[in-house]
């Protein structure tokens, strides 16, 4: 420290090493160009032709996807600002479970419009109270965009279930929505229940099992449990299920304990008693009337000797969680330990059998009676990768239905609903006096963003696009999209292609809500990275 | 001051590697044209095997694209897609694991001069899904090609009669169609010199289990020594004879008819339980306890004879006094008996596996028609033949080398889960690479009617599907162009075209499309009716590889960007290892701009 001339300001009152920034030169232009690049990575997967990306994780996992949420999540990014953005797309993606790529996109496009009018000479400030005028309008218009009369749906009608979530599959999937929707919406209207805003997305399942292809994906009334019975009896039909939490076998002390013999006839006898215990206890679920021992930890030998002899189908689930859906289907109730049996405990199963699906053995528990219980949607493919993708897409799927229950509204969806927004807040912004009309003027340039990208990732001329597309709108034609089967402009309302309400609400607001944060940074201090794996923390979050 | 502090916008955490773009695209496609090409030379009846040895100094000989490419330890990301769809087609359909990775490469091969011009990749996916869309269509239609095939044969006089059996009406006929398929799949492996022989014991061995198809049921046990010529088929079980002890000359090694009893318990004196202990106040006792210990194991003994039985197998040990106790009362036992041998008898022979000898019923004792053991090369064999339920089988293999008989095995295991796929979707087309041809003449022809670029793509995509029928002439060695040549040639016949006017009409008598069934001849090097040659495949095969091909070759082209994270602690050690093989072994030349260095 001896030569170097004494640090002033804010640093000397930190610790050396520390790094401070401040200004719209340093932290905000810097925080504005971070949160570009990471949109720059998700944009080219938005929408159905979006590129997927190839993502290698830390313990070397492969991923292969072009939804934003696994890509951002995977990508461990380290920025301060676009961890913000990262945020905003997780948010989104728990509460909808679809768009979080438009939140991200849609993000990463405001502030490189923020960073023009900083270039400008307006200050952030300004920008964030234009751009918050402008989400609030945005709201408005969003409302009055809605479909007529789709504001209450039959939640159990699958045509209309398709409807509206063809898009939110067909942005995973392109190409194979149409195999896809119908599973997915057969799955989640057999477990709505009555009351369709409980419903429960952990009761449709996804069993992913290599081979095959897309044609061959079903649907099951049930669960799919990968591997075999227990016991040999593979197949078994209208029988009364019993639930084990515990393991079937002889009840051992947790504590240590040694067995005192003290005559020749109790050494004679001691395996002799033991063997009739556990065939009392399995005689009793027998008797009870239950054909099914579903087990959640281990079976013992001797127990299972005799489970034969009875003619008991044995099963074995290890997960907690797999058994507790496991009962969930069966309407049974899960009984700590083997012993007597109530018969108001016992489930129902139609069957249960160990099919062969693409040299992988699976069980396969199907309950069609009951309506409210689980579903399994049965994916195949021919690698991993695709398998996991096909999950997420189906997981999307379920998301909307979930949305959907609640806020059945649709807008318009192939860009129409954008560019509309993007006409009419640019003609509001002209009624605003102030500085922010031109941040409203921005926020509007920024939706121009959707259609192009959408263009451009299905390989069409942009410029084209938007401008017929603007053309459409000005002439009154609100419900105009970009049809990317033809490449040309179409009314969406024919090529039925329609987005959530809620969806887009929330993936714009909180794009919204995340630029605005990132812009109110004015000052970043970073600590010297203590020894170990870096971490920087952002800190100083100063109110203009 | 200011201008020092500068930071560089660190969006990702450091080491992670990112790359994206048309380069990283065709990097990709590089790699697995590379993994594709090390593979491509072991298709076909004259494809070459390769030898591949490990860095545990295991030495593989295989022919089988799945274990090549399971070997291979490939560690390109895009690369080890096609790795994947080699074990999915492995798993589903069991053979053609080679013509999938063949098949996928090429699909990125005629892709790429498309991305270097600057088509978008999502246009090439799309006309790539509706090609495949199309094939699909072509074999799963209600009157599959099989039933062209059939109903194009009903001029054949001889032949009609074969291909009405597939449907299921005589066992015989059928099982000699089957054969038929199995010799296809053999002809391309090391035991191809056998293939009728093994072909039917294949069949032979998949109709003893039945319907009820598990494939653990049929057991293949490995002898070295002898010819390939020595494996016969056990119809019933056959196991190695296990470790016995004194007393065990004596047993009777031949039974007809005898009850047989399966156990999982030792027969052997030890203690009863490990936590029981036995405390003594009275010496006089000690020798209670003694015979107590006696008694114990007379008793289940006593029940073992008691209960008819003839033959007893435990999974665990059956000590040397069990093994006296029996030979005096002229039963065989056998210990250690591995654990899904003894569930093959259980299945076999109609019995149960007991965990105790206490109330053993008639019913769980199982039984076959002949018990007995028997020399085969060097060690002895214990077989059950003639079982009642008879749904196991057991093939004993012969032969010279071990990597040999490993590689015969492998042949097998793809025969019996061909043969396996034949019988339920009773579907088979024309090997070959008629098929391949047919389809492909099918794909340009239809191409014409599309307009814009996407006739382009899918002829290239009929383009790929030739790959087939030139890979088997460059194997064999013949001139591809000039085989390829012909070929095209007769598939474009007007017998041809019925083909595709059958579809319209359905008319199955005035159907007959000779040029369809063209292939590759192996044996003369020119061009030869493979329908009649009895070169066929299950159409379940093609399908499974095209649609598997398809979707890998999709999804590699639909990749723009590949992020790398660095490893954690934990995954670095594990993978260290597998990486510098993987960079010896199959990437050679695949190493772009996408390659991860590390």
């Amino acid at each position: 420290m001896g030569l170097q001339a004494q640090p002033y300001g804010i640093q000397g009152m930190l610790k050396e090493g520390h790094k401070h920034l401040s200004g719209l030169d340093e932290a905000v232009v810097k925080n504005i160009d971070a949160c570009k690049q990471l949109s720059t990575i998700t944009r080219t997967s938005l929408g159905p032709n979006g590129m997927n990306k190839m993502v290698i994780n830390h313990l070397d996992k492969l991923f292969v996807t072009s939804d934003t949420a696994t890509i951002v999540n995977e990508l461990e990014i380290q920025h301060p600002a676009a961890k913000i953005l990262v945020l905003a797309g997780k948010a989104q993606q728990e509460e909808i479970g679809d768009g979080a790529n438009l939140t991200v996109s849609f993000a990463g496009e405001l502030l490189q419009g923020a960073e023009d009018l900083i270039r400008m000479g307006l200050h952030p400030s300004e920008i964030i109270i234009g751009y918050t005028k402008a989400i609030n309008k945005v709201v408005e218009i969003l409302e009055g965009l809605v479909e007529e009369g789709s504001d209450t749906m039959d939640v159990r009608n699958k045509d209309e279930v398709i409807l509206r979530m063809k898009a939110a599959v067909a942005s995973k999937q392109y190409g194979q929505e149409s195999i896809l929707c119908p599973l997915i919406a057969d799955a989640c209207i057999q477990v709505c229940p009555k009351n369709p805003v409980n419903f429960n997305v952990d009761n449709v399942r996804v069993a992913k099992l290599l081979g095959g292809g897309l044609h061959n994906c079903t649907t099951v009334r049930g669960m799919v449990l990968k591997g075999d019975t227990v016991g040999s009896i593979k197949r078994i039909e209208k029988a009364k299920v019993v639930v084990i939490a515990g393991g079937v076998d002889t009840t051992a002390t947790e504590t240590k304990g040694t067995v005192l013999i003290h005559s020749a006839e109790q050494l004679e006898n001691y395996a002799k008693t033991e063997e009739a215990k556990v065939e009392e206890l399995i005689k009793a679920v027998a008797d009870s009337g239950a054909k099914v021992i579903v087990s959640g930890a281990a079976v013992g030998e001797m127990a299972l000797h005799f489970c034969e002899r009875y003619k008991l189908m044995v099963l074995k689930i290890a997960s907690k969680f797999e058994l507790r859906r496991f009962c969930r289907t069966t309407g049974a109730v899960a009984l700590l330990k083997l012993g007597t049996v109530n018969p108001d405990d016992l489930g129902h199963v139609d069957s249960i059998s160990v099919e062969e699906i693409g040299g992988a053995r699976v069980t396969v528990v199907r309950n069609e009676e009951g309506g409210n219980s689980v579903t399994t949607v049965l994916l195949r493919g021919s690698t991993d990768s695709i398998l996991d993708d096909l999950e997420r897409a189906v997981d999307d799927g379920v998301n909307t239905y979930k949305a959907l229950c609640r806020d059945s509204r649709i807008v318009p969806g192939a860009a129409a609903t954008e560019i509309e927004l993007a006409r009419k807040l640019k003609e509001f912004s002209f009624t605003e006096t102030g500085l922010d009309q031109y941040a409203i003027a921005k926020f509007a340039e920024s939706f121009e963003m959707i259609p192009k990208t959408l263009a451009e990732n299905a390989g069409l001329n942009a410029m084209e696009i938007i401008s017929s597309l603007y053309a459409d709108h000005a002439s009154g034609n609100v419900k105009v999209g970009i049809d990317l089967e033809e490449g040309a402009c179409k009314d969406v309302s024919t090529l039925n292609i329609w987005d959530l309400y809620v969806t887009k609400f929330h993936a714009l607001k909180y794009a919204a809500d995340a630029v605005c944060t990132v812009l109110r940074v004015d000052q970043i201090i970073m600590s010297k990275p203590a020894g170990g794996p870096g971490r920087r923390e952002q800190a100083a979050m100063d109110e203009d | 001051m200011a201008s020092m502090m500068q930071p560089q916008i660190i969006l990702l955490k450091e080491g992670t590697d990112t790359s994206q773009g048309k380069p990283q695209l065709i990097s990709n496609i590089n790699a697995c044209m590379a993994v594709a090409d090390v593979v491509r030379t072991t298709l076909g009846p004259r494809g070459m095997d390769k030898l591949i040895h490990d860095d545990k100094g295991n030495t593989t000989i295989s022919n089988d694209g799945a274990t090549i490419m399971k070997l291979l330890d490939v560690v390109h990301p895009a690369a080890k897609i096609l790795v994947d769809i080699a074990k999915s087609q492995d798993s589903e359909v069991g053979d053609g694991t080679t013509t999938v990775v063949l098949l996928a490469g090429e699909f990125l091969k005629e892709a790429k001069p498309f991305i270097e011009d600057g088509v978008h990749p999502q246009n090439l996916i799309r006309s790539y899904r509706i090609a495949s869309f199309m094939v699909d269509f072509l074999n799963s239609y209600p009157c599959s090609i099989l039933h062209m095939n059939i109903y194009d044969l009903g001029a054949i006089e001889k032949i009609k009669e074969l291909a009405v059996s597939i449907e299921g009406k005589s066992s015989d006929e059928k099982r000699s169609l089957l054969a038929k398929c199995a010799a296809t799949t053999l002809s391309s492996k090391l035991i191809g010199g056998e293939k009728e022989f093994f072909a039917s014991m294949v069949v032979d061995a998949v109709f003893a289990i039945g319907n009820d198809d598990r494939l653990n049921m049929i057991g293949i046990k490995k002898v070295p020594g002898g010819t390939m010529r020595d494996s016969f088929l056990v119809n019933g079980v056959a196991f190695k004879k296990t470790f016995s002890y004194a007393g065990f000359e004596q047993q009777p090694k031949k039974f007809l008819n005898p009850k047989i009893l399966l156990l999982n318990i030792e027969l052997e004196l030890k203690s009863e339980k490990e936590n029981a202990e036995i405390r003594l106040s009275d010496p006089l006792q000690y020798q209670s306890i003694v015979d107590a210990e006696w008694n114990i194991i007379y008793d289940k003994l006593d029940k073992c004879v008691q209960s008819g039985a003839k033959i007893v197998l435990s999974r665990l040990a059956i000590g040397d006094l069990a093994t006296q106790y029996f030979a005096d009362r002229d039963i065989f036992c056998a210990g250690r008996v591995a654990e899904d041998d003894l569930h093959r008898v259980a299945a076999a022979t109609g019995g149960t596996v007991q965990t105790s000898v206490n109330n053993v019923i008639d019913e769980i004792l199982g039984s076959c028609e002949v018990f007995e053991e028997k020399q085969v090369g060097g060690e002895r064999f214990n077989i059950f033949s003639g079982c009642p339920s008879g749904q196991t089988a057991t093939i004993v293999l012969r032969g010279g080398a071990d990597q040999f008989i490993e590689e015969a095995e492998r042949s097998l295991h793809d025969a019996i889960m061909i043969v396996r796929r034949a019988m339920k979707n009773s579907t088979v087309v024309a090997g070959g690479g008629a098929i391949d041809m047919e389809l492909s003449r099918y794909l340009w022809q239809h191409a014409r009617n599309i307009a814009g670029k996407s006739q382009l793509f899918i002829n290239s995509y009929a383009k790929a599907l030739e790959v087939i029928p030139r890979q088997l002439c460059d194997n064999a060695g013949f001139d591809a162009t000039d085989v390829l040549n012909k070929l095209r040639q007769k598939h474009a016949l007007a017998a041809g075209w019925s083909f595709a006017i059958y579809f319209k009409n359905k008319n199955k008598k005035s159907f007959s499309s000779e040029g369809a069934l063209y292939g590759v001849d192996i044996n003369t090097g020119g061009i030869s009716d493979s329908f009649a040659n009895f070169v066929w495949e299950p159409a379940v095969v093609k399908i499974n590889a095209i649609n598997a091909a398809t979707e890998a070759a999709c999804l590699i082209l639909s990749v723009d960007e590949t992020v790398k994270n660095p490893k954690s602690e934990s995954a670095q050690g594990e993978a260290a290892g597998g990486m510098g093989r993987g960079r010896g072994g199959g990437m050679r030349g695949g190493r772009g701009r996408g390659m991860r260095r590390r």
